[in-house]
């Protein structure tokens, strides 16, 4: 019966030790998942593909390097549908840190297509086909002044241009000339886009949000205030699959780190059963 | 006065689109908060050199991590506003091919830090789960079978296992999650409107320091 003594008290550093085991392998040898993509998935994706010309992707970037492993795929599944389909993409953030993770996303996508591109058409070039609006304290001023005027609330972008002399913005004044706003982030920031942004300009949300997170936004998918919504690694894994299908280059992070994330929830649903059945046995004993 | 008078003009261009009130909450919106904002920066980031020096100065516990935040924060601050933020000021910000803007410093240092410190939660969790989460009755049985279904189905191998798990997981989501999500989230709107309401009407000053 030593054996659940033992089990009912696994030393922490043994959990530690192949905790990092399984997540690190998958990492280390990365073979891209295949996942069913779920509806509000699907939804966000359909509401990004159906953006008109003269209108914009909004994207705002609200994480930081905490969550960036799980909202740093979506953003830049994002990025490259957008740059796919020729959307113009405009980006933004509520707060500062935020800025140099767009700046590396928006960077990256950029260069990808870039690689491929043969003519200036097909290149992605800055101020033609997006913009880094920036960022302007406190958040409650692009909230709200967004919906009067975007060159109000940003005069200047993230790399001091004028943002009405950009061709990008050529004809988006406020959130009436954006298709959809789609706020990827590790906290709340897409609640006050609804609350503040979408009831009273009526502008389209959809959300990126961390696996914790998400149970807070359904309510507002539910009611149709998020037009989709990409949850975890998993949604941006969804996202990835569905952008694969348009041939758009580049690693899909979110489909690789899925078989760490399937290794590490089996090994902790184990460790979990292990503990409970060392606990009821030595229960019994007692 | 003053949180009664800017409450209200807060919620009033909620309720009335004329142009006067427009204009004079966007007015306040976009010139007299950034205004505000900028003068909480300069007393947060004042009242946190003061905090640290102080520390120093009386030698309290861990005195000694207030210099790498002194010295963190001079730095940066130099490299950012004479450097600029991906190099475009006037202070060098390249040695050869060593690079060090704030781009450069944010993508090497924060990043890995934050990202560190995330990852032991992973560990944390791990550890922490195996211990305390125990079917000691039916409600924690239940919530562990929940926590089991929503953590499997949420990967690749809930559809492999069964094509209906995932849709089963996305039904706990969607209805007795957001049933009791709903639930909550009434009662704290309702808290909110209540607290601000006293707030407004000056009913509830604790926030001021009172104590009432």
């Amino acid at each position: 019966m030593k054996i659940f003594d033992y089990l009912a008290t696994i030393d922490r550093r043994i959990i530690y030790l192949i905790i990092a085991i399984v997540v690190i392998l998958p990492l280390v040898f990365p073979r891209p998942q295949r996942v069913r993509v779920m509806t509000p998935t699907q939804k966000l994706f359909e509401a990004v593909d159906s953006i008109p010309e003269e209108k914009v992707l909004l994207i705002d970037f609200d994480y930081d390097p905490q969550t960036a492993p799980e909202n740093e795929p979506m953003a830049i599944a994002l990025i490259r549908h957008a740059f796919k389909k020729r959307i113009k993409v405009a980006a933004l953030s509520l707060y500062v840190q935020p800025l140099g993770l767009a700046v590396k996303a928006l960077d990256q996508v950029r260069e990808e297509f870039n690689a491929r591109a043969t003519t200036n058409e097909d290149s992605i070039i800055y101020g033609r086909d997006y913009v880094l609006l920036g960022w302007q304290p406190p958040p409650i001023v692009p909230l709200l002044g967004l919906g009067i005027s975007i060159s109000g609330v940003y005069p200047t972008d993230y790399y001091g241009y004028r943002t009405d002399s950009l061709p990008v913005m050529w004809g988006i004044r406020n959130l009436s000339n954006v298709g959809i706003l789609v706020s990827v982030s590790g906290g709340s920031a897409p609640l006050w886009w609804v609350a503040y942004s979408q009831v009273r300009y009526g502008v389209m949300v959809a959300a990126g949000l961390t696996a914790v997170s998400a149970s807070e936004f359904f309510i507002y998918y539910q009611t149709g205030q998020f037009s989709g919504l990409m949850v975890g690694m998993k949604g941006g894994a969804e996202y990835e699959e569905m952008v694969a299908q348009l041939d758009v280059p580049g690693r899909r992070r979110a489909s690789e780190a899925l078989g760490s994330l399937t290794a590490a929830h089996l090994t902790i649903i184990a460790f979990i059963i292990i503990g409970n059945i060392g606990y009821f046995v030595r229960r019994r004993r007692k | 006065m003053l949180v009664l008078i800017f409450g209200i003009v807060g919620v009033i261009p909620y309720y009335s689109q004329h142009p006067v009130i427009q204009g004079s909450e966007n007015f306040i919106r976009n010139d007299v908060i950034r205004i505000v904002a900028a003068f909480a920066l300069i007393l947060g980031l004042g009242s946190l050199l003061r905090v640290h020096f102080d520390k120093i100065r009386r030698g309290r516990v861990n005195w000694q991590y207030s210099y790498v935040l002194i010295i963190g924060f001079i730095v940066s601050s130099i490299i950012g506003l004479l450097g600029g933020r991906v190099g475009e000021g006037f202070l060098p910000t390249r040695i050869g091919t060593f690079e060090f803007h704030m781009q450069v410093l944010f993508e090497n240092i924060i990043v890995p830090l934050g990202s560190t410190m995330f990852a032991l939660l992973a560990f944390f969790m791990a550890s922490a789960s195996y211990r305390a989460f125990r079917a000691r009755s039916l409600d924690a049985t239940l919530l562990l079978a929940t926590a089991f279904i929503i953590m499997i189905g949420l990967l690749p191998l809930g559809d492999r296992i069964s094509p209906h798990l995932p849709s089963f997981v996305q039904w706990i989501m969607d209805i007795p999650n957001v049933a009791s999500k709903r639930g909550i989230g009434f009662g704290i709107a309702l808290g909110s409107l209540a607290t601000s309401l006293k707030i407004i009407l000056g009913i509830e000053r604790s926030w001021l320091g009172g104590s009432r």
